[in-house]
């Protein structure tokens, strides 16, 4: 799986789950770290793309932080 | 002291971890306006590029008990798959790149 372009870097996802981590010992193995993109990058597009959708639903093409903040509780749900 | 410097070098890490998450936020709403022929406004993507930075301290300490619960240190595809459990396409589209990857792994 090669990293995409307008995807997150290997390197940035391990110091931001690292950043967290409780215990000194844990690691993240390559193909987390690659699965690990993947999923940041489809919580990303699936917040803008349900806030777009939102905006679309009340007839606007911008879309502004209260779309954001009413897709975000089902968003959360879901991952 | 040191624990203060520890401190500073920690924050100046999380700046630098949000400003990569934003600028990847901004690339992928940028890809979804275009699909979807809409305009996100700069506080749209900052918000949502907050909401993601939050979301991985959640998701780094589930994965850390899930990884300590199966009794590893190292987190494997095994606990990310674990992690997209509660959305079924989700956890389609997971299990499909590991198998990718598991493939590309054995050539």
């Amino acid at each position: 799986m090669e990293e995409r372009e307008g995807g997150f870097r290997k390197e940035t996802v391990e110091r931001l789950l690292r950043l967290h981590f409780r215990d000194g010992r844990t690691r993240v193995n390559g193909d987390a770290l690659l699965l690990m993109a993947e999923l940041l990058k489809v919580f990303v597009r699936e917040a803008a793309a349900r806030a777009a959708r939102q905006a679309q639903a009340e007839d606007l093409e911008k879309v502004d932080i209260e779309h954001v903040e009413k897709v975000l509780p089902q968003l959360l749900l879901d991952f | 002291g040191s624990e203060a410097a520890g401190g500073e070098q920690r924050e100046l890490l999380i700046q630098r971890l949000r400003a990569a998450v934003h600028y990847t936020t901004g690339c992928l709403c940028q890809d979804v306006a275009e699909d979807k022929g809409v305009l996100f406004s700069k506080q749209t993507v900052a918000a949502i590029s907050e909401i993601t930075f939050r979301q991985c301290e959640n998701f780094a300490r589930d994965l850390e008990m899930f990884a300590r619960h199966a009794k590893r240190s190292t987190i494997t595809s095994e606990d990310v798959k674990l992690l997209a459990r509660r959305s079924n396409s989700l956890l389609k589209y997971i299990t499909q790149k590991s198998d990718e990857l598991a493939s590309s792994n054995m050539e």
